[in-house]
């Protein structure tokens, strides 16, 4: 993690580049309907700095919380876990009520679960 | 509620008013409901824990949060875990089915007597399946029909009801469990915050590719009038919608109250 290491920034290409980044965007659109890239123009950005904290791309955050086992894609569940954290930590810092902070890591979340990567938070309100 | 109905209007509720405290004499008839199960030699292995959310330290209900159930185990307010005692068995060494000789429940018409018990049924057949690595199977079939009834009689007493399994070793744990006891799976208590009907009945196999008479492949023949029948008893519910506005939006206003990922 950038602030841990001293690993250079993360060079993030626009989102939509990243083949999980469309794959949560069509995950959203299939269940909920809509176009979840402009309904809520603060989605993209709010992953993006999420990316930028942990210094990770969207495809390295995937990468990190899924791998592949027997031809199988599985998740991996420290990486989960650890995602699962720093999603909190990262939630807990943002300003702004509750329901905002939340809004900022349910966006992360959100992009993790339409990825396949199952999670629960519990209530954020 | 009529049972039939009962049946049909079970879902696995997801959805729990976290505020709203479930009353302690509807947890004790669900148990009640488990205690009269049926089960094999009349054992019962099933073993269960209320769990109070709200009494629960903090650091206890931390623990018991999974990646995959934590949202349903803090909504819920009752948890009821339940457990296979795996050493009934050879701590009652047969006394249970002598009781069931005494009342007449088994009688020698089938066989039945106290020195069957006494001499082969506990020391040739109970007593080495308890070593076999069969047993664990057979006996939890049992608490699963046990829960099966607290479940049912939980949605009589108009409370939504759902399975989640746990981490098993935390459970053990937290709750101080005897060894010998296996956790299972954990009874979710509380009133439903979403509507009780979870949307409709949820998808379900084909009947007849479940269900054969005479031998495996001959499907058991649906008879359409017993199905107009369940129906009219509310047994067979109209069934969940894939994709249906009406639950999409229920679940965008339940995600809105309580803060969830979308």
């Amino acid at each position: 993690m950038a602030e841990e290491t001293t690993e250079q920034p993360v060079e993030l290409r626009p989102l939509q580049e990243y083949a999980t980044v469309r794959e949560w965007l069509r995950g959203l659109q299939q269940h909920w309907g809509g176009d979840p890239a402009n309904d809520d123009p603060e989605r993209l950005p709010m992953l993006e700095a999420f990316c930028r904290h942990i210094n990770r791309d969207p495809d390295q955050i995937i990468k990190e919380t899924t791998m592949i086992k027997d031809g199988e894609k599985r998740i991996r569940v420290k990486g989960r876990e650890r995602y699962v954290g720093l999603i909190d930590v990262w939630q807990a810092a943002m300003e702004g009520s509750r329901i905002r902070k939340a809004k900022w890591g349910n966006t992360v979340r959100s992009f993790l679960i339409h990825n396949g990567v199952l999670l629960q938070s519990g209530v954020q309100n | 509620m009529e049972f039939k109905e009962v049946i049909g209007s079970r879902r696995s509720i997801r959805f729990f008013d976290p505020d709203r405290p479930v009353e302690r004499e509807k947890i004790q008839k669900m148990l009640e409901a488990m205690r009269l199960s049926s089960c094999a030699v009349n054992a019962h292995w099933a073993r269960a824990i209320v769990g109070f959310r709200d009494d629960l330290a903090e650091d206890q209900l931390k623990r018991l949060l999974t990646p995959v159930a934590a949202l349903n185990v803090e909504l819920a307010p009752v948890h009821i875990h339940l457990f296979n005692d795996l050493g009934i068995v050879n701590r009652i060494q047969g006394s249970r089915l002598k009781e069931l000789v005494d009342v007449g429940a088994l009688a020698p018409t089938h066989g039945w007597s106290h020195k069957f018990v006494d001499e082969f049924v506990y020391p040739q057949i109970l007593k080495p399946l308890t070593g076999s690595p069969f047993y664990q199977v057979t006996s939890t079939f049992d608490v699963g029909v046990a829960a099966c009834q607290a479940l049912l009689t939980g949605v009589d007493e108009g409370l939504g009801v759902g399975f989640v399994t746990l981490n098993g070793a935390v459970l053990k744990e937290v709750f101080k469990t005897p060894d010998d006891w296996i956790p299972l799976s954990t009874i979710l208590v509380g009133y439903p915050s979403e509507r009780a009907d979870g949307g409709g009945q949820r998808p379900r196999p084909p009947f007849e590719e479940m269900y054969f008479e005479g031998a495996y492949g001959k499907p058991f023949k649906r008879d359409d009038k017993v199905v107009a029948e369940l129906k009219a008893a509310k047994m067979i519910q109209e069934p969940a919608k894939p994709n249906d506005p009406a639950r999409i939006e229920e679940i965008k206003k339940l995600a809105d109250k309580y803060g969830l990922p979308m």
